[in-house]
C-alpha cells in the first residue's frame, strides 16, 4: 500500500518564520535554529523537531539565524539593529554586535572564529569573535539592502545577495571579484561547499551557479513565485517553496517535478535539507516549521514505518477512511493516526 | 492527485513544543548539544546537590496537591472569577493535559445558562469551591 507524506509540525513561534538553518552532524545529532518575527529564535533537535530552547534577548523581529558546524554557537540577525552570538548549549547571550540598521543575515566561518553580517545599511561586516570589541572589517559596494551573506570557498571568499545582484568578494583583499545581475528580486541563496554550487531563487526560477565563477549551471521554473530552495547533499533532489504555500520536490538532474505537498497555511519563507539529507524543514508565514521526509515511508526520527505484518497487538487497524481527506487537514490526520496506533495525546502548545 | 488507498506514514508522536514556562536548554532530559567536559564526571556531593533535589521534591509535592485538588473538584459547583470583573459558576467536569482548558457543565453566565462549555484557563483569574 502506498504511503503518504506525514509532515511533522513544530509549533511554538507566534509570528512568521523567516529563516532556518541546520548545524553540521555532531556526536549529539544535528540541530535546527529558526528565526521568527516574534523576536525569539528557537533551537530544536534536527531529526525530531523537539524544542530544546529559545534564545531570549532580541528586541525586534529576528531576520536571520545560523548555527556553527558543531552546534556550540548560534548567531542571529535582528530588526533591533543588532546581531547576537549565543552559547547554543546553555542558551546564554555571549556577544551583541551593534549595527546602524536592521541586520538580515549572519554566517560563521568553519572554525567559528569570524562572523559575517549584512543588512539594510548595505555593508558587509566581518567580526573577529575572539575580539568582539574591535571594529569589524567592512566591505561596501552593495546599492540596496543585503539579504543574505555567506562564506564560501573555505572562507576565502564571500557571497552576498541584495535585491537585484549577487556578488562574490575576496576575503583577503576585501574587493569584489564578480557579480550577477537579475531583473527580478533575489529571494534566497544557498551555498553547497561540496561541488561549490550556489542555489539562487528569484521570481519563479530556481537557478544553480558555480560558487567559484558565478557561471550558470542550470535553472528550473516553478509553478509559483519561489522564496527559498535547497539542494540535497547528494545532489539528487532539490526542494523549493514559495507564495502558493506548497513545497515542490524536483529531480536535480532531469528537472522533473517529483512531488508537491500542501500543508502550510501561508507562504513558505525558507526551506533547507538536513545535513544527512533524510529530511527537509520548511518555515512559513503561518508561524510553523514543518519537517518532511525525503524518502516517504522510511523509518527515521519520529516517522515509523509499520508494515501490516508487524502487528504488535496495540495497533488498531489503520484508519483508511477519514472524516476529512483534504490535504489541509493532514495535520489532524497525523494526530488522529498517532492516537489510534500509539494512543498518545499530541501536546497542544500556545 | 493521489491514489485513493494511500495511508499517511505513521509517527511515534508529534515534535515536542516549548514548555511554556522556561527558555529551555535543560541539561538533563533532552539530549543537550556538546557538553564541554566528559559527561562521566560525578557531581560534588554536598549542599548544592541536596538543595536542588529538595526543591524538586517540593515542586513534586505541590504539583501532586494541585492535581488532587482538581480531582476533588469533579462534579462540584465552582465559582470562577474571570477578567473584567465577570463571575460565573458551573459544575466542574475535567481539565486537559496541560491544564489549559476546563470542561464545565451548567455554566451560569450573565447572558444565560450554557449546558456544556470549555473555559480557557488563561481567562480565569481565580476559582473557588467547597468540597
Amino acid at each position: 500500500m502506498a504511503m503518504r507524506q506525514t509532515p511533522l509540525t513544530c509549533s511554538g513561534h507566534t509570528r512568521p518564520v523567516v529563516d532556518l538553518a541546520f548545524s553540521g552532524i555532531t556526536p549529539y545529532g544535528y540541530f535546527l535554529i529558526s528565526a521568527c518575527k516574534d523576536g525569539k529564535p528557537m533551537l530544536r533537535q534536527g531529526d525530531t523537531g523537539d524544542w530544546i530552547g529559545t534564545f531570549l534577548g532580541h528586541k525586534g523581529a529576528v531576520w536571520g539565524a545560523t548555527l556553527n558546524k558543531d552546534a556550540t554557537k548560534a548567531a542571529t540577525a535582528a530588526a533591533d539593529f543588532t546581531a547576537k552570538v549565543w552559547d547554543a548549549v546553555s542558551g546564554d547571550e555571549l556577544i551583541t554586535l551593534a549595527h546602524k540598521h536592521i541586520v538580515k543575515t549572519v554566517d560563521f566561518t568553519q572554525d567559528s572564529n569570524y562572523l559575517l553580517t549584512g543588512g539594510q545599511d548595505k555593508l558587509l561586516r566581518i567580526y573577529d569573535l575572539n575580539k568582539p570589541e574591535a571594529e569589524p572589517k567592512e566591505i561596501s559596494g552593495h546599492t540596496s539592502g543585503i539579504k543574505k551573506a555567506l562564506w564560501c570557498s573555505e572562507d576565502k571568499q564571500i557571497l552576498s545577495a541584495d535585491d537585484k545582484t549577487v556578488r562574490l568578494w575576496d576575503h583577503a583583499t576585501m574587493t569584489e571579484v564578480k557579480s550577477l545581475n537579475f531583473n527580478m528580486s533575489v529571494s534566497s541563496m544557498e551555498y553547497i561547499p561540496e561541488g561549490e554550487i550556489l542555489v539562487i531563487t528569484y521570481g519563479r526560477s530556481i537557478a544553480f551557479h558555480s560558487a567559484v565563477s558565478l557561471d550558470p549551471i542550470k535553472s528550473f521554473e516553478a509553478p509559483a513565485t519561489i522564496n527559498s530552495a535547497s539542494l540535497h547533499p547528494e545532489k539528487e533532489f532539490l526542494v523549493a517553496g514559495g507564495e502558493d504555500f506548497k513545497l515542490y520536490k524536483y529531480d536535480y538532474n532531469s528537472g522533473e517535478e517529483l512531488e508537491s505537498y500542501k500543508g502550510h497555511f501561508g507562504p513558505i519563507h525558507c526551506v533547507r535539507f538536513s545535513p544527512d539529507g533524510e529530511l527537509y524543514a520548511s518555515g512559513s508565514e503561518d508561524g510553523t516549521l514543518r519537517l518532511w521526509q525525503t524518502v516517504v515511508g522510511k523509518t527515521y526520527g519520529l516517522w515509523k514505518c509499520v508494515l501490516p505484518e508487524e502487528d504488535s497487538g496495540e495497533l488498531a487497524k489503520p484508519k483508511i477512511t477519514f472524516p476529512e481527506t483534504a490535504e489541509e487537514e493532514l495535520e489532524e490526520i497525523a494526530s488522529e493516526n498517532s492516537d489510534s496506533i500509539y494512543s498518545s495525546t499530541p501536546e497542544v502548545k500556545a | 492527485m493521489q491514489t485513493p488507498l494511500t495511508i499517511p506514514v505513521p509517527v511515534l508522536r508529534l515534535p515536542r513544543g516549548p514548555d511554556g514556562w522556561s527558555r529551555g536548554f535543560a541539561p538533563d532530559g533532552r539530549r543537550a548539544p556538546l557538553k564541554p567536559e566528559v559527561p562521566g564526571i560525578p557531581e560534588s556531593p554536598g549542599v548544592p546537590e541536596s538543595q536542588e533535589s529538595q526543591e524538586q521534591r517540593a515542586r513534586a509535592a505541590l504539583r501532586e496537591r494541585y492535581l488532587r485538588s482538581l480531582l476533588a473538584m469533579v462534579g462540584r459547583q465552582v465559582s470562577f472569577t474571570l477578567h473584567e470583573g465577570v463571575h460565573v459558576t458551573a459544575h466542574f467536569g475535567a481539565t486537559d493535559l496541560d491544564v489549559a482548558n476546563f470542561y464545565v457543565s451548567q455554566l451560569q453566565t450573565p447572558i444565560g445558562v450554557q449546558a456544556e462549555a470549555l473555559l480557557r484557563c488563561s481567562d480565569i483569574i481565580a476559582y473557588t469551591f467547597k468540597p
